[in-house]
C-alpha cells in the first residue's frame, strides 16, 4: 500500500524492459511442446510403417490411391477447415461414426459368438421383459405399498433371470438362430429407434415409420443376405449397430439443417477407395504386403509370421472388458456418489472421508504389477478361481482403474452446480430423489467419459496378466469367462521375445496398429461425449 | 416454459433408459458368466508352462497339434523353468513343464505335497551358445576362462583373463538366475566351487541380450543357439573347449548332437501323472515325443532326441498311465 504511493509513474518508462528472459522461456515451452509431439508421431509413423509396408506397393498402386483418395481428402479437409468449420465437424463424426459402429459390430459379433449364444440372450429378453410386466402390474393393482413394490422390484428380475431362461432353452423346439436374432436384438433396437425419433421429432407417425423401417431393413436381411453372399445373422447385426446409428445421425444432421455439406466426406472416401481398388485391379497394380489384413484379424496365432493373427486375444480383451464394466463400474459409480453426495464432509468422520479420498488417489498411482500380484493372491491363491481366465484377469484389471473410476466420477458429480440440488430440495425433492432425478443425470455424460477413458487404460494393461497367468499363446478363443484367454497386449509381448525377427517387426507393429486403433476410437469416443455434453450448458 | 419442461423431461427419461440398459447389459453378463461355466471345456484342455527355452519347441508341436485335432486347446506359455515348477506346474495350474535343466529335489517335494507327480521326458538338446560383438578378437575360450569371465569376484578387464585380449571392462549380458539357462551354466561351467557373477545386464527376452552384444565391443553373453541362428550376422558365436588340450568346436547343432560340442544341454518336459489320464494331454505328450526326433526340433533351432530315447519315452510314458 505503501509502495503506490511512493511511486509516481509507471516504471520502466524511462528505460526499455528487457523481454530477452520472457522470449527464451517461451520458446523454452515451445521447444518442449515440439519435442514431445515429433517423438511421439515419429515413433507412431514407424510403427505404422512396420504394420503396413505401404512400400511394397506398386509405384503405380500409391500413385492411384494418392489421387482418388488422398488428394480428394486432403482438399475437402482444406475447405472444411478454412470455409465451413461446421461442416468440418460434421465430416469427422460422419466419417468416424461407420468406423465406430463396424467395431461394435464386431464386438457383438463376438460376444454373440463366444460369450452369450443368441438364444441365451433372447431368453433373458424374454425373463426381462416378464419381470417388467410383472413389476408393471404389482404397481398398478397396489399403488401404495411401498416397501412391498421395492421388494418385488428387485426379487422379481432376479428370480425371473434364474428360472425363465433356463426353462426356455431347456424347450425341444427353438426358432432358428436369425428368427432368435429378429426378436430379441431388432425387435428391442426398432422400438428405441421408434421411441427416440418421435421424441427429436415430437411426431408419432415418424416414430413409427422409423422403427417399421428398422424392422423392415433387418428383416429383409433373411431374404437378400445370401444374395449378396453374408449370412442374415451378420446382416441383422449390421443393420441395427452400424446402419441405425448412422441413419439417425444423418437424419438428425439433415433436420438440423447445419453442415449439411460434411455429409459428403464419407462418401468421398469411400468413392476413392472404390476407384482406387477398381482402377489398381484393372491395371494389375499389386497392393503393399501388409501385416495388418483381414487374415491378422481373424486367424489364430501362429509360428510363423506370415499366417499369425489376432482374433482369440481380442475376444479375450473384449471378454476382459465386459468383466470390467459389470464388476468396476456399478462398485466405482457407487462409491463416487456416496462420496460426493452422502459421506459427511465435517467433523472426524469428514477427516476420516478426506483421507480415504486422498488415498484412494494414492492407489491410482500404484504400479500396475502390484494390482497383478494382489489378483493373484486375491482371486487365485484364496478365492480358487482358475489362473489366466478372463473372470481373474477381468477382476484384477477392474482393480486397478477403480480409483480412476471413483476420482473421475467424482469430478462429473461435483461438477453438478448446487443450485440445482438446492433448487430440487426445495420443489420439496428427498434425498434420494435429488441424486436419482437430479444429480445422476447431469453427471452421466461425465461419468461415461471418465469410465471410456478408463476402460482405455484397461485395454492395455500388461503386467497383471502376465502375474495373473494368462497364457502366452491361446489358439482357440475362450468359450467362456472360466477358460484361459489372452489379451491384445499380452499378446504382443509374447511376439517381442519370438526368435524369428519378422515377428518383432511386422507381426508386432501390426498387433500394436490394432491396439492403438481400438485405443484411439475408445478416446474420440469418450472426447465426443464431452464435448457434447458442455456445449448444453 | 413448457417447451423447456418437456425437453427436460425427455431428457431424463432418456437417461434413465441409460441407466437402465447399463443395468441389463450388467445382468446378461452376469448370467451369460453363470451360464457359460459348466461346457465341460475343462477335458478338452492342455495347459503347457515353462522354460523360455523350451516353449518355441512346444508352442510349435502345439500349433500342429491342434491342426490334427479338432477342439482340444493347447495353450503355451514361457514363464522360465523354475517360475513354471513353482507358480504353475507344482500347485497344479498346469499338465506340462517345460524344463531347460532336470528338476530339483525341492520342487519334486512341493509338487508331491500339492499331489502332483512329475514325469520327465527329455525332448531335445540346446547348444548354449557364447556370443560377442562382430568385431572382438576373441575366437576360442576354454571352460576356464569363461568361470574366470562369469564368476563372481572374477576377471573385471579382458586383459585378465588372457593378456593378448583387450585391455578394457568386461560388459556381461545373460539370462536372470530364474532361468534354467543359468542354472545349466552355473553347475557345468563355472562348476562348484564359484558362484555366478550378480552385476550383469538380464533379461529373459533373448532378443535383448543379442541387441545389447551387438551394441558393444567389449561384450559378452549367453543364450540359446537358435536365437544365434536368426542372429548370425550381428554377432560371433565363440568356439567353446572344455580343457586347455581339447579342440576348440563351434556351435552347430550336428556337433551338439555329435557330443563334440561341450556346451549342449538337455531340454526335458514334465507332465503331471494325473493329467495324464485325460486323453488330450496323454495325446499331446505321445505326439510331442514322436515328433521330438524330427527335422520340427531342428527347424526351430534345436537338437533334435535320438530314436532311443524316443523309444524310452515312449514306454515311459505308457507305462506311466498303467
Amino acid at each position: 500500500m505503501a509502495t503506490d504511493q511512493r511511486t509516481g509513474d509507471w516504471y520502466g518508462t524511462d528505460e526499455a524492459v528487457s523481454r530477452l528472459r520472457g522470449q527464451a522461456f517461451k520458446s523454452l515451452c515451445l521447444g518442449a511442446t515440439l519435442l514431445a509431439l515429433v517423438s511421439v508421431f515419429v515413433l507412431l509413423l514407424y510403427v505404422a510403417n512396420d504394420a503396413f509396408r505401404p512400400l511394397s506397393a506398386d509405384i503405380g498402386w500409391l500413385l492411384t490411391f494418392a489421387a482418388s483418395l488422398l488428394l480428394p481428402t486432403l482438399g475437402a479437409t482444406g475447405y472444411y477447415y478454412t470455409r465451413d468449420a461446421r461442416a468440418g465437424e460434421t465430416a469427422a463424426i460422419a466419417l468416424g461414426l461407420p468406423v465406430v459402429s463396424l467395431l461394435l459390430t464386431g464386438g457383438v459379433f463376438i460376444t454373440l459368438e463366444h460369450i452369450v449364444t443368441v438364444y441365451q440372450w433372447a431368453s433373458i429378453v424374454v425373463a426381462l421383459a416378464i419381470a417388467a410386466a410383472v413389476v408393471f402390474a404389482h404397481g398398478r393393482v397396489r399403488t401404495s405399498a411401498d416397501l412391498e413394490r421395492f421388494i418385488v422390484l428387485v426379487a422379481v428380475p432376479i428370480a425371473a433371470l434364474v428360472l425363465i431362461p433356463d426353462l426356455i432353452l431347456s424347450l425341444p423346439m427353438l426358432p432358428t438362430e436369425a428368427l432368435a436374432l429378429l426378436g430379441s436384438v431388432v425387435v428391442p433396437v426398432a422400438v428405441v429407434v421408434g421411441w427416440f425419433v418421435r421424441r427429436q421429432r415430437e411426431n408419432d407417425r415418424d416414430g413409427a415409420i422409423a422403427a417399421g423401417l428398422t424392422l423392415v431393413v433387418a428383416a429383409a436381411g433373411l431374404g437378400l443376405a445370401p444374395v449378396v453372399g453374408l449370412s442374415p445373422f451378420v446382416w441383422m447385426l449390421l443393420v441395427v449397430v452400424t446402419a441405425v446409428p448412422v441413419g439417425l445421425y444423418v437424419e438428425s444432421v439433415v433436420r438440423r439443417g447445419a453442415g449439411t455439406a460434411g455429409l459428403a466426406f464419407p462418401v468421398l472416401v469411400a468413392g476413392g477407395v472404390i476407384v482406387g481398388v477398381v482402377v489398381t485391379e484393372a491395371l494389375g497394380f499389386a497392393g503393399p504386403n501388409s501385416w495388418l489384413d483381414w487374415g491378422f484379424l481373424t486367424d489364430p496365432p501362429s509360428r510363423t509370421p506370415e499366417d499369425a493373427g489376432f482374433y482369440p486375444p481380442l475376444v479375450g480383451s473384449v471378454m476382459m472388458l465386459l468383466v470390467i464394466v459389470v464388476s468396476a463400474f456399478p462398485v466405482g459409480v457407487g462409491a463416487a456418489v456416496y462420496l460426493e453426495e452422502y459421506a459427511p464432509d465435517r467433523g472426524w468422520w469428514g477427516r476420516l472421508v478426506d483421507l480415504i479420498e486422498v488415498n484412494i488417489g494414492n492407489l491410482a498411482g500404484v504400479p500396475s504389477v502390484v494390482y497383478g500380484v494382489l489378483g493373484l493372491a486375491l482371486f487365485i491363491r484364496q478365492g480358487g478361481l482358475g489362473s489366466g481366465t478372463a473372470l481373474v484377469g477381468g477382476f484384477t484389471v477392474s482393480l486397478l482403474i477403480l480409483p480412476i473410476v471413483i476420482i473421475s466420477s467424482q469430478e462429473a458429480i461435483s461438477a453438478v452446480p448446487d443450485s440445482m440440488r438446492e433448487a430440487s430440495y426445495g420443489m420439496g425433492a428427498t434425498r434420494w430423489q435429488t441424486v436419482r432425478n437430479v444429480v445422476l443425470p447431469e453427471a452421466l455424460p461425465g461419468i461415461m467419459t471418465g469410465n471410456i477413458l478408463a476402460m482405455g487404460r484397461a485395454i492395455g494393461e500388461t503386467a497383471p496378466l502376465l502375474i495373473i497367468g494368462a497364457p502366452a499363446v491361446v489358439r482357440i478363443a475362450p468359450d467362456s469367462f472360466t477358460s484361459k484367454f489372452s489379451a491384445m497386449p499380452r499378446q504382443i509381448y509374447t511376439w517381442s521375445s519370438e526368435i524369428d525377427a519378422a515377428f518383432q517387426h511386422g507381426v508386432l507393429a501390426a498387433g500394436v496398429m490394432t491396439l492403438l486403433v481400438v485405443l484411439l476410437l475408445m478416446n474420440g469416443a469418450a472426447i465426443i461425449i464431452r464435448n457434447k455434453y458442455q456445449r448444453r450448458d | 416454459m413448457t417447451d423447456t419442461e418437456m425437453g427436460r423431461s425427455g431428457r431424463s427419461v432418456s437417461r434413465r433408459k441409460v441407466l437402465a440398459t447399463t443395468g441389463a447389459v450388467g445382468a446378461l453378463s452376469l448370467a451369460g458368466c453363470t451360464e457359460n461355466t459348466g461346457n465341460g471345456g475343462d477335458n478338452e484342455r492342455v495347459i503347457v508352462t515353462g522354460s523360455s527355452t523350451v516353449f518355441p519347441v512346444s508352442d510349435t508341436l502345439a500349433e500342429a497339434f491342434m491342426a490334427e485335432n479338432d477342439g482340444v486347446n493347447v495353450t503355451t506359455d514361457s514363464t522360465g523353468t523354475g517360475g513354471g515348477f513353482s507358480n504353475n506346474f507344482c500347485p497344479g495350474d498346469s499338465d506340462i513343464n517345460g524344463a531347460s535343466r532336470p528338476i530339483q529335489d525341492a520342487e519334486v517335494e512341493s509338487c508331491n505335497e500339492n499331489g502332483v507327480e512329475p514325469i520327465e521326458f527329455q525332448i531335445g538338446a540346446d547348444a548354449v551358445t557364447m556370443a560377442v560383438h562382430n568385431d572382438s578378437p576373441i575366437d576360442c575360450v576354454s571352460y576356464d576362462e569363461l568361470a574366470q569371465i562369469w564368476s563372481e569376484d572374477g576377471a573385471e578387464m579382458w586383459s585378465d583373463v588372457n593378456s593378448d585380449w583387450p585391455d578394457e571392462e568386461i560388459e556381461r549380458y545373460g539370462p536372470p538366475s530364474t532361468s534354467g539357462t543359468f542354472d545349466w551354466f552355473r553347475n557345468n561351467v563355472i562348476g562348484d566351487n564359484g558362484s555366478h557373477v550378480t552385476q550383469y545386464e538380464k533379461t529373459e527376452n533373448d532378443n535383448e541380450l543379442v541387441q545389447g552384444i551387438s551394441s558393444s565391443e567389449n561384450a559378452i553373453g549367453y543364450f540359446g543357439y537358435a536365437y544365434y541362428r536368426e542372429n548370425e550376422d550381428e554377432l560371433k558365436a565363440l568356439e567353446i573347449k572344455e580343457s586347455e588340450d581339447d579342440e576348440c568346436t563351434a556351435p552347430s547343432l550336428d556337433a551338439a548332437s555329435e557330443g563334440t560340442y561341450p556346451m549342449a544341454r538337455p531340454l526335458y518336459i514334465y507332465v503331471s501323472q494325473e493329467s495324464l489320464d485325460r486323453d488330450p494331454v496323454y495325446n499331446f505328450v505321445e505326439f510331442y515325443i514322436e515328433q521330438s526326433s524330427t527335422d520340427t526340433i531342428t527347424d526351430v533351432g534345436y537338437v533334435p532326441a535320438n530314436d532311443e530315447q524316443v523309444e524310452s519315452n515312449l514306454e515311459k510314458l505308457e507305462s506311466a498311465t498303467n
